[in-house]
C-alpha cells in the first residue's frame, strides 16, 4: 500500500477511501490515518523523498517531515507489535474467556 | 491426679495493668480450686522475698519461677522450690536486661542465664499468645515437651494431635486483691510427688494429662464451684425461666473466644434488600478479587488523554503546514538544520528486560532443571543471555546518548524560535499517541466483555448455592447507588456504552476516588439458591444464616446456642443442624439450649445439663443437674439429683402423660 507519493513535482497522501490527496492539504485525521497504516499494514510503500524531484518548496517541508517520521515508525513497528500485544495481555483474556451464559 | 496451676502473677510489671497482690486471694483460690501445686511466673522477674512468704502461707507446694519474653513469645522457666537461691541470682540477669516494653532476650542468651536448661521445667507459650515459634521453638525442642494452651478446644486439639506438644491448661491470672470469680483453668496431671522431675516425666505421656479428675478429657471445669461441661456436646435443658440463658451468659462471661448465636438472631432480619446487603459485605472480597485487572487497566487508562494527543497532532499538522506556506519568510535563523529537526524517538528496553529475565530463569530455576537440561545446553543458554545484556548495553548506552541530544535539540530550538518570525513545526510523538489510542480500544473491548451477562461464581454450602453473576447496569439509578453519592448520574449514564468517554466523564466527579472508578462499569449481583435452583425463601435464607454461624464458629473456642428450633422446622434441624452440630463438637466444646426433642433428642449428645429453679426455705436457688445422656440420674455440685428420664420427657416431650398420648394418637394415624 502506497502512503505517499510523489507526481508533476508535488507531494501527496493517502485518504481512507485510496485516493491521494496533496500534501499541504493534510490535516490530523489524515496523519493518524497515516500513522495506522504504517504500523497495521504488512506492506507499505512511501516515494523517497527527493528534493530535485519535488519542486513545490512548501510540498518539501512537509513531505520531508512526514516522510522521516512514518520512515521512523515503521523501523520501530516490530517493537509497537510487541507492546500492543502485551497491553493489559492478562486481563484482556480473564475477562474474554469469563464463563458466558 | 494432682492439679496444677503453674502460670500465676504476684507482681505487676511493665507488661501487666497494675494490681495490688492480696495473699488471702491466693489462699482462698487455691482451697477453692483444691490445687495441689502452684508456680508464681512474674513477667521478667523473680522476687525471692515475697516467694518465701507465699511459700510458708499455702498448704501446697509453691515452685519458683518465671514468664520470660524470649524473641516474640513467651515461656515459663520453672524449677523446684529447694533451687530457689541460685534461681533468684539467675533471675535478676534477666531482670537486667528486660526493663522496657518490646525487650526480650534470644534463646542463646537464655542459655547462658540458666546454664543447662534439663535442669528446669520449660513451658512456652503454645496455642496462646504471643506464642514461641519458628527457629527459637525448634531450638527449644530438646528441652521442652509441654506447650500451654489457652483453652479447652485447643487443648483437646493437641491432646490428639501426636505431632503436638502435651497440652496444659494454667490460669495466668492476677492475686490481686478482692478477686470475686476464681478462674477455672487448671491441669490435672497424674504424677507421684511433685517435684519438677516427676511433673516433667509425666508431662511427657499424654495419656497422665487432663482437663479433669476423673472423666479425663471428656469433662472440663466450667464455673469455680466445680459444676463440669463435656469438651464434646452439651444439651441444655430445662422449663422456662429456670436458668438456661442465664447459664449461657454465664459461660459466654466467663470463657474468652466464644461464639454466641443467641435466640432468635437469626430471623430478625430477614428482609431480602438487607441480606442481600449483607452478603455481599461478605463477598465483597471476591468482587475486589474479579475485578482487580479491571482496576489495573484504569489505573493506566485514566492518564490518557485522547484530546489532549489530538490536540498535538493538530498543532504538528497545523505548524508544518504553516511552516511551509511561509517557506519564503526563512531567515538565518529558520534556515538552520536544526530549526526544524525533530527529536530522537526513544525506545523502550522493557521487552529485552523480560527476555533476559525469562531466560534466567530458565537457567537459574532448581526444579525443573532436569527437564531443562534434557532440552537445551545451559552453556547455549548463558551464551544467549551474554548477548542479550551486551546489546541491552548499547541500546542503553544509546538511548542515553539519544538523550542528550534531545535536549540539545531543544535548546538549539528554543533558541532559534525567539530570534526569528518563522514559524517552528511542533513535534509530535506519533509512537506514542497511537499506542495509548490502542490501550483505549483494549480497555474498551475489556468492558464490553465484563458487560455480558453470566455467572462468574458457584459455590456450594451446605446445599445452598452462592452465585455472583456480572450484567451490565440497568440505569442512572443503580450507579449512584454504587457511588453511595447523592450527585446525579443520569447525564454520565448516556455515556455508559462509550467506555472511555464515560470514564473521563466520571472523572470529572471529584467526590468519586479514583480508586473506586473500576466500580461503575458492571453490575455484580449475589443469590442464594435452594437445592432446587431457586432462590432462597424467607426461611431458608434464615437456615442459609444459622448454617453460616454454626460454621463461623470453627473460629473460636467454644460455641454457644439458644434455641436453634425458634425458627426452623424439624426436618432441616434433624438433616443439618444436627449433624454440622456434632462434626463441629468433635473438635470444641459446643452448648445447644434446646426444647425440642429433635435437637436434644437427636443430636447425641455427650452431657446433659438440666438447669431447675427451686425455691429452698423461701429463697430462690438456681441448680445445675449434669450427667451422661445414658445416666439413670443426674447430679448437681452440691449433691442432689434428679432422675434422667423425667427431665428429658419434661423438656422435650412436654411429659411423659403428654408423649404417651402423643405416642398412641400417631400410632393411630398410622393404622
Amino acid at each position: 500500500m502506497k502512503l505517499l507519493k510523489i507526481e508533476n513535482n508535488n507531494g501527496f497522501f493517502r485518504l481512507e477511501d485510496g485516493n491521494f490527496k496533496e500534501i499541504d492539504a493534510l490535516d490530523k485525521e489524515g496523519l493518524l490515518s497515516l500513522v495506522n497504516w504504517t504500523f497495521d499494514e504488512d506492506e507499505i510503500e512511501y516515494d523517497e523523498f527527493n528534493d530535485s524531484i519535488l519542486k513545490n518548496q512548501a510540498h518539501q517541508i512537509i513531505y520531508k517531515s512526514i516522510y522521516n517520521k512514518l520512515r521512523d515508525l515503521r523501523n520501530r513497528r516490530k517493537e509497537y507489535l510487541d507492546e500492543t500485544a502485551q497491553l493489559y495481555l492478562a486481563d484482556y483474556t480473564k475477562y474474554r474467556d469469563s464463563p458466558r451464559q | 491426679m494432682k492439679k496444677i496451676d503453674l502460670h500465676i502473677h504476684t507482681i505487676p510489671t511493665i507488661s501487666d495493668s497494675h494490681f495490688i497482690f492480696s495473699i488471702d486471694t491466693f489462699k482462698n483460690y487455691v482451697r477453692e480450686a483444691k490445687l495441689d501445686a502452684v508456680a508464681i511466673t512474674n513477667h521478667d522477674i523473680f522476687d525471692i522475698t515475697q516467694y518465701k512468704i507465699i511459700q510458708s502461707e499455702l498448704p501446697i507446694v509453691v515452685f519458683p519461677g518465671i514468664e520470660i519474653n524470649v524473641d516474640k513469645g513467651h515461656l515459663l522457666l520453672i524449677t523446684n522450690p529447694e533451687r530457689v537461691d541460685s534461681f533468684d541470682s539467675r533471675t535478676s540477669k534477666v531482670s537486667q536486661r528486660i526493663t522496657k516494653i518490646g525487650d526480650n532476650i534470644s534463646y542463646e542468651e537464655l542459655v547462658e542465664i540458666f546454664g543447662n536448661l534439663d535442669e528446669y521445667l520449660i513451658i512456652p507459650h503454645y496455642e496462646k499468645s504471643p506464642a514461641i515459634t519458628g527457629n527459637t521453638l525448634e531450638k527449644l525442642t530438646r528441652f521442652v515437651t509441654v506447650g500451654e494452651v489457652d483453652s479447652p478446644k485447643k487443648f483437646i486439639r493437641s491432646i490428639k494431635d501426636t505431632e503436638k506438644l502435651t497440652p496444659v491448661l494454667f490460669s495466668d491470672s492476677r492475686m490481686k486483691e478482692n478477686l470475686i470469680n476464681f478462674p477455672t483453668r487448671q491441669t490435672f496431671v497424674d504424677c507421684g510427688n511433685l517435684s519438677i522431675e516427676a511433673l516433667k516425666s509425666s508431662l511427657g505421656d499424654k495419656a497422665k494429662v487432663a482437663l479433669s479428675a476423673d472423666e479425663g478429657n471428656k469433662l472440663f471445669q466450667l464455673f469455680e464451684d466445680g459444676q463440669k461441661l463435656s469438651t464434646g456436646l452439651n444439651v441444655l435443658l430445662g422449663a422456662r425461666s429456670s436458668g438456661k440463658t442465664h447459664t449461657l451468659n454465664k459461660i459466654n462471661e466467663s470463657e474468652e473466644n466464644v461464639k454466641y448465636i443467641k435466640q432468635f438472631a437469626l430471623v430478625q432480619q430477614s428482609e431480602e434488600q438487607e441480606f442481600k446487603g449483607t452478603l455481599e459485605k461478605k463477598r465483597s472480597v471476591f468482587t475486589e478479587n474479579y475485578l482487580s485487572g479491571l482496576k489495573r487497566v484504569i489505573d493506566q487508562i485514566i492518564n490518557i488523554d485522547i484530546e489532549a494527543n489530538e490536540q498535538l497532532v493538530d498543532n504538528y499538522v497545523t505548524t508544518l503546514l504553516k511552516a511551509a506556506e511561509d517557506f519564503n519568510r526563512s531567515d538565518v535563523f529558520s534556515k538552520v538544520k536544526l530549526f526544524d529537526e525533530i527529536e530522537f524517538t526513544i525506545g523502550n528496553l522493557q521487552s529485552l528486560k523480560s527476555l533476559i529475565e525469562s531466560i534466567r530463569q530458565v537457567i537459574e530455576n532448581k526444579e525443573y532443571h532436569n527437564i531443562v537440561t534434557k532440552h537445551l545446553e545451559i552453556n547455549s543458554l548463558i551464551a544467549l543471555i551474554m548477548e542479550l545484556i551486551s546489546l541491552l548495553r548499547a541500546n542503553h548506552l544509546e538511548i542515553e546518548k539519544k538523550k542528550v541530544v534531545n535536549s540539545l535539540i531543544r535548546d538549539i530550538k528554543s533558541g532559534l524560535r525567539i530570534r526569528t518570525s518563522a514559524v517552528q513545526v511542533e513535534d509530535v510523538d506519533l509512537y506514542r499517541i497511537s499506542l495509548d489510542y490502542k490501550a483505549v480500544k483494549k480497555f474498551e473491548k475489556i468492558v464490553e466483555f465484563l458487560k455480558i451477562d453470566s455467572t462468574i461464581l458457584k459455590e456450594t454450602i451446605q446445599g445452598f448455592t452462592i452465585e455472583a453473576q456480572k450484567r451490565k447496569f440497568a440505569g442512572a439509578g443503580e450507579i449512584k447507588s454504587v457511588s453511595g453519592l447523592k450527585t446525579a448520574f443520569s447525564a454520565v449514564y448516556q455515556l455508559y456504552d462509550q467506555p472511555y468517554q464515560y470514564l473521563r466523564e466520571l472523572l470529572k466527579n471529584d467526590y468519586i476516588p479514583r480508586s473506586d472508578l473500576y466500580k461503575f462499569f458492571v453490575k455484580i449481583d449475589y443469590k442464594i439458591l435452594n437445592r432446587d435452583g431457586f432462590e432462597v425463601s424467607g426461611g431458608e435464607r434464615s437456615e442459609f444464616r444459622l448454617l453460616q454461624e454454626i460454621n463461623d464458629s470453627q473460629n473460636y473456642d467454644i460455641l454457644l446456642i439458644d434455641e436453634p428450633e425458634s425458627s426452623f422446622d424439624n426436618i432441616f434441624l434433624r438433616s443439618d443442624v444436627n449433624q454440622i452440630l456434632k462434626d463441629i463438637s468433635k473438635s470444641m466444646p459446643v452448648v445447644i439450649v434446646t426444647h425440642n426433642s429433635t435437637v436434644g433428642g437427636s443430636v447425641g449428645a455427650d452431657y446433659v445439663l438440666y438447669t431447675k429453679k427451686e425455691i429452698i426455705g423461701g429463697k430462690i436457688t438456681y441448680r445445675i443437674y449434669s450427667g451422661y445422656p445414658t445416666d439413670k440420674k443426674l447430679h448437681s455440685i452440691d449433691g442432689s439429683e434428679i432422675n434422667n428420664y423425667e427431665v428429658i420427657m419434661n423438656s422435650l416431650e412436654a411429659g411423659i402423660s403428654a408423649y404417651e398420648k402423643r405416642r398412641i394418637s400417631y400410632e393411630a394415624t398410622k393404622n
